[in-house]
């Protein structure tokens, strides 16, 4: 007996040497940078973890007595796996980017860095996974039994002739507990990648699959023939049993069977969220590409070790006859054929599935016991030099209780439940997790109260439903609870809460955790907003996603006081150690030149702030980090403010600070304040320097010709701006600006003054500037506000370049609208002018045509034996027409009709000048020939130079002779009617048209007229005057109308024609002046 | 012709749709309806019906995973070079 056990016992510790062994290899291979856990392979064989000695020991147990519904507890993470491309890897890459150390701290983070939440899903890690661990200290502990040939349930050691009584499970447990420690706590490290406790747990996956492939292979070929021959064999022997086996609930004792879809389901929810398992798939993973490798190669891992469960479980059947201690047949099976290195191997794989189980259960729930519930009690004291020891302590105090409460739960219990039955309580316990989790990644809405009263209220009835159920196995809570109900009401039994008996435990609490947890998320998340913090938060787990990430994000806070990179440094050597926090200080600047001992720039604290916080965050979990890091620097009385608190944020729509609205809103009182655009600018420029603490702004807009001059110039030391003056060596900023519509900003000059000339810019004093462009969307620049500060580096951040930016938007809204005003005003002046002018002008027009028309002869001359009217109506205000009647003597009359070509003022003012010399020669000249010669001679030159010319007819009649005589200067031929005569006799005679020839001979030639001729002399207007058909009046019609129209006076046969010829044309107006006399002999 | 085919599959299986589609599909086959057809206690070649649907289920549902990867491994390059130019 104490053969088989120090057998047993020193092969046991031999192989936890070798794996300890084998993680201080990893762990050195490691520092030397040659890890061998960084590949897909390690990677899936650690996520077998999942594969605890449930698997090893329970399935065949849950086999031989339930039957094949064991298979769902790895089908379903077999399924889960088809999520893992888009749901893994996105958790991968999230806690990655925020370091995050646990599935306590990624809930947590989700929902605004919460305390409480974080809390939370460590506690119910805690009390979740202690029947798990109490599962393994069972399984481990039995087998030992078995395997050393034990009985009882200690081990008497003879010491000092005392006996001492060490119970096994206790023994396992602190063996387990050092263990744990040595892997995952020997020191405190800024990251909680445990690269030699991945490699143990993935070298025990190997073994564990090994070995539970030869026990399988032993029995299944060694003892039986095959499969088909244990599957015959057992359904010869228990053909009721086999029935029960290879069906699901065929027993038909309904509560003992757990229904396919709630096993599915909780393993589907646990390959995910039970602690042990996140930490392995996430925190420990050391590249996303893995897990593609890991999809299929982690199924094939289960496909494999559950392939020989089933024929070992019939097999244990058939060998022992019973399904009685059906959970450890893996063992006792090659032990009862005699096979005892069998048994061994079975042991060992047995061994190494619990161990790695518990090595890394107890690790990540001590991670999350230490960040989530220690953290924020150490955080409130201020950091002292013990700090790192009193953590790391605290972290292995975190492991021994996670062990010791599972060792506690096993001795409660005892041997009342079977493996399965106990894990499964476990996985109860991390659905909990999943809609806080699945909602966290996919639902933006889901809030930090909603995940806490769900997983709350998920918990609390998990608790209640399936906990404290299983303690009354062991008789330390009172079976009247179960059977009557707290306080005798009957609704309240924990297995038949609110009425509903008749399911089995498992399903009947997950439904009831599952209704209360989804619906409390829901409805608080529904119906409360989630706080500034939160949303930041989805912005990164959501959102990050959804949209393509243009943009590094920039911290939207700063400090008010300097602080030296040293004094982050010493801050993050009090949690992790100088060591590490040099190390994690070098990794910071990279290959960035920095001094360690300088102020960093005020832009550059915010990204060393939220790197501390990161680093710290690897040890201590985020939300603790964030805590420590605030009240470090309150401490310091550098406290980090809201930006806005300063400037204001310009975060659009939602959540516009205060100032910043206020800012924007004296900007657009001083903008609708008046149309002035120069006050405008100038108002708008003293608020940015007031409001900002700017030293020196300025305006530039553009002229006409396309430069951009300074418009506007405020802010200290004002110099005329010249050639020399330095604000010209920031013109190529404005300039860009300008052309690209982009804010331009230097946030440190020092910084770009090697690149840039910026010398004048220096000695001025100027720290830092920026050029915002005014423009208004998809319209070409209108200016450019510069803004320089003297005392501030740093000053415009992204924030504080989105406000200035609305407000260049605000000011170019005006500088368009008093534009657009300017010029209408322009326009309106303009047409008024023109309209003044053109009423002038008419007005002249208006006398011109008085005094033209006064030319013309106002009444006919009166002489016997003769009536003659003339009359002139002009197309224009002024024409170019012009007839006359000149009195010689009593007997005799000239009698004239002239057209100067055009009806303009020019021809008007020819025809007044042509007037006027005719009337000079009358008293010279007596032939028509004679007057034409003398007037074209005269007015030559006059016409020439006008361009103008004159066609003239011109004739005297003496009324005793009856004689015409005339001469006709290129002008239409006047008509004679005479009566009886249809036809009419036109006058013509040679001569040229006046203005083209200097000297020109013109014909003389005379009829006599009889009683009855009417003489018509007129115009081209009458005879080429147009209908809309566009035929012409013509020289038939006048004369026809000159036949009708004859018993009529001179008068009424201008009047006649001048209302045959409106209505010939259809028109009131003429096209050409239309000018007549007619000469009636009576 | 069957290159084009394989293509085609191939692109379809990178859709996410694809994904999910398939594990409603494992889930639903792992459910009542589809696991109580083969809730008998029959055997074939000596095997039970249920053990033979489940294993067999399985084995299929891990050769899909593994079209999936070859899927997106094809595509992936190109995706790569999408994202860092």
């Amino acid at each position: 007996m104490i053969t088989g056990f120090a057998h047993a016992a020193s092969i046991s510790l031999l192989y936890l040497l070798l794996i300890f062994l084998i993680a201080l290899y990893a762990h050195r291979r490691r520092l030397s940078g040659r890890s061998i856990v960084d590949n897909p392979y390690v990677y899936s064989l650690s996520i077998a973890v999942y594969c605890t000695s449930w698997t090893f020991y329970g399935s065949v147990g849950k086999a031989a007595t339930t039957g094949i519904d064991f298979l769902l507890i790895y089908l379903g993470p077999s399924l889960t796996a088809f999520s893992w491309m888009f749901l893994l890897r996105r958790i991968i890459r999230i806690s990655k980017e925020n370091n995050i150390t646990s599935i306590a701290d990624f809930i947590s983070l989700r929902y605004g860095k919460s305390l409480w939440l974080g809390a939370l899903v460590t506690l119910i890690a805690i009390f979740g996974i202690m029947p798990y661990i109490a599962l393994q200290i069972k399984a481990v502990s039995t087998s030992f039994y078995l395997i050393s040939g034990l009985t009882g349930s200690g081990i008497n050691l003879p010491v000092s002739g005392n006996g001492l009584f060490l119970p096994t499970g206790m023994l396992l447990a602190v063996i387990l507990s050092v263990f744990s420690i040595i892997f995952g706590a020997r020191k405190l490290v800024s990251s909680e990648r445990h690269e030699g406790l991945i490699a143990a747990v993935a070298f025990e996956s190997i073994v564990k699959l090994l070995s539970l492939v030869t026990v399988g292979i032993f029995v299944t070929y060694q003892l039986f023939d095959g499969f088909s021959d244990i599957f015959a064999r057992f359904r010869a022997a228990y053909p009721q049993q086999f029935n029960t086996l290879f069906t699901l609930g065929g027993d038909g004792s309904k509560t003992a069977s757990i229904p396919p879809f709630s096993m599915l389901f909780l393993s589907m929810g646990a390959i995910m969220l039970l602690p042990r398992q996140f930490h392995v798939m996430v925190i420990e993973n050391s590249s996303e590409h893995h897990v593609t490798k890991a999809m299929w190669m982690f199924p094939v891992y289960l496909f494999l070790i559950n392939i020989f469960v089933m024929p070992i479980a019939l097999g244990g059947i058939l060998t022992t006859g019973s399904s009685s201690g059906a959970d450890f047949f893996v063992i006792s099976l090659p032990l009862a054929t005699g096979h005892t290195g069998v048994a061994m191997l079975a042991f060992l794989g047995g061994l190494s599935a619990a161990a790695g189980m518990v090595m890394v259960e107890s690790v990540t729930i001590s991670t999350m016991l230490l960040n989530h519930i220690f953290m924020p009690v150490i955080v409130r004291f201020t950091p002292q030099s013990w700090f790192p020891h009193l953590l790391i302590n605290l972290k292995r105090l975190g492991i021994i209780l996670v062990i010791f409460l599972g060792y506690f739960y096993y001795h409660l219990i005892g041997d009342s439940f079977m493996l399965v039955n106990m894990g499964l309580i476990s996985f109860s316990a991390a659905a909990q997790f999943m809609p806080a989790m699945l909602g966290g990644l996919y639902w933006r809405r889901g809030n930090k109260t909603g995940a806490i009263a769900g997983i709350l209220s998920g918990f609390l009835t998990w608790f209640y439903t399936l906990l404290i159920p299983s303690f009354s196995h062991s008789g330390w809570i009172s079976s009247e609870l179960l059977s009557s109900g707290p306080f005798g009401i009957a609704l309240l039994r924990p297995t038949a809460l609110f009425g509903l008996d008749g399911m089995d435990i498992w399903s009947h609490s997950l439904f009831w955790s599952m209704l209360f947890n989804i619906s409390g998320y829901l409805i608080f998340s529904t119906l409360l907003h989630q706080d500034e913090q939160e949303r930041d938060q989805v912005r990164k787990f959501i959102l990050a996603y959804d949209f393509e990430r243009r943009h590094q994000r920039t911290e939207v806070k700063r400090l008010s006081k300097p602080v030296t990179v040293s004094q982050f440094v010493s801050l993050m050597t009090k949690f992790i150690g100088p060591i590490e926090a040099q190390r994690a200080i070098e990794t910071y600047h990279g290959g960035r030149d920095t001094g360690n001992d300088s102020n960093v720039s005020e832009f550059d604290l915010p990204n060393l702030k939220r790197f501390t916080e990161k680093t710290l965050a690897g040890s201590v979990g985020a939300a603790a980090a964030g805590a420590i890091v605030d009240s470090f620097l309150s401490d310091m009385g550098s406290r980090m403010e809201s930006v806005y608190d300063i400037f204001s944020t310009v975060r659009t729509s939602l959540d516009q600070s205060r100032e910043s609205l206020s800012v924007r809103l004296k900007a657009s009182e001083i903008i609708n304040r008046t149309l002035d655009l120069h006050i405008i600018m100038d108002d708008l420029l003293n608020l940015l320097l007031s409001e900002f603490k700017l030293d020196v702004a300025i305006i530039q807009l553009k002229a006409e010709d396309g430069t951009f001059p300074v418009k506007s110039y405020q802010g200290s030391d004002r110099r005329p701006i010249s050639d020399n003056h330095w604000f010209m060596e920031s013109r190529a900023y404005c300039r860009m600006a300008i052309d690209d519509h982009l804010p331009h900003f230097i946030n440190d000059t020092e910084l770009i003054a090697n690149t840039v000339e910026f010398t004048n810019i220096r000695s001025e004093g100027i720290v830092s500037c920026a050029h915002i462009p005014i423009f208004r969307e998809g319209e070409p620049a209108l200016g450019v506000i510069s803004l320089y500060s003297k005392s501030i580096v740093g000053l415009f951040t992204e924030e504080f370049i989105s406000l200035l930016s609305s407000l260049a938007g605000q000011l170019a809204q005006a500088v368009t609208i008093v534009c657009e005003m300017d010029a209408k005003e322009a326009e309106r002046i303009q047409k008024e002018r023109a309209l003044l002018e053109n009423a002038r002008v008419l007005r002249d027009m208006e006398i011109a045509q008085q005094i033209q028309m006064s030319l013309l002869p106002d009444a006919p001359p009166e002489y016997s034996g003769m009536d003659i009217a003339g009359r002139c109506i002009s197309a224009a205000h002024v024409g170019g027409d012009y007839y006359d009647f000149i009195h010689r003597d009593d007997r005799t009359i000239d009698l004239m009709i002239a057209d100067v070509s055009g009806h303009s003022v020019g021809a008007a003012l020819i025809m007044a000048e042509a007037r006027t010399l005719l009337r000079a020669q009358i008293g010279s000249s007596h032939s028509a020939s004679a007057i034409l010669q003398n007037l074209n001679r005269q007015l030559y030159d006059d016409l020439t130079r006008a361009e103008l010319f004159i066609t003239m007819f011109y004739a005297t009649y003496n009324t005793a002779t009856g004689r015409l005589s005339y001469a006709n200067a290129g002008h239409n031929h006047p008509m004679i009617c005479r009566s009886g005569e249809s036809s009419c006799i036109e006058l013509d005679a040679e001569g040229l048209i006046i203005g083209v020839r200097p000297s020109v001979i013109f014909e003389e030639r005379s009829i006599e007229l009889h009683s009855g001729d009417i003489l018509i002399f007129y115009t081209d207007g009458l005879t080429e005057a147009t209908n809309p058909a566009g035929e012409f009046f013509g020289n038939e019609r006048v004369c026809m109308m000159l036949s009708t129209v004859g018993h009529l006076s001179a008068h009424n046969i201008i009047d006649s024609f001048y209302s045959a010829l409106t209505e010939f044309c259809e028109s009131d107006t003429f096209q050409d002046d239309v000018s007549m006399v007619v000469l009636k002999i009576l | 012709m069957l290159n084009r085919l394989r293509h085609r599959l191939l692109h379809r299986m990178q859709l996410r749709e694809s994904w999910v589609i398939f594990f409603i599909m494992g889930i639903i086959m792992m459910n009542f309806p589809f696991l109580h057809i083969f809730n008998r206690s029959d055997t074939i070649f000596g095997f039970p019906l249920l053990f033979l649907y489940l294993f067999i289920g399985w084995a299929v549902s891990i050769c899909v995973i593994c079209l999936f990867i070859i899927a997106t491994v094809q595509t992936d390059p190109a995706r790569h070079d999408a994202k860092n130019p």
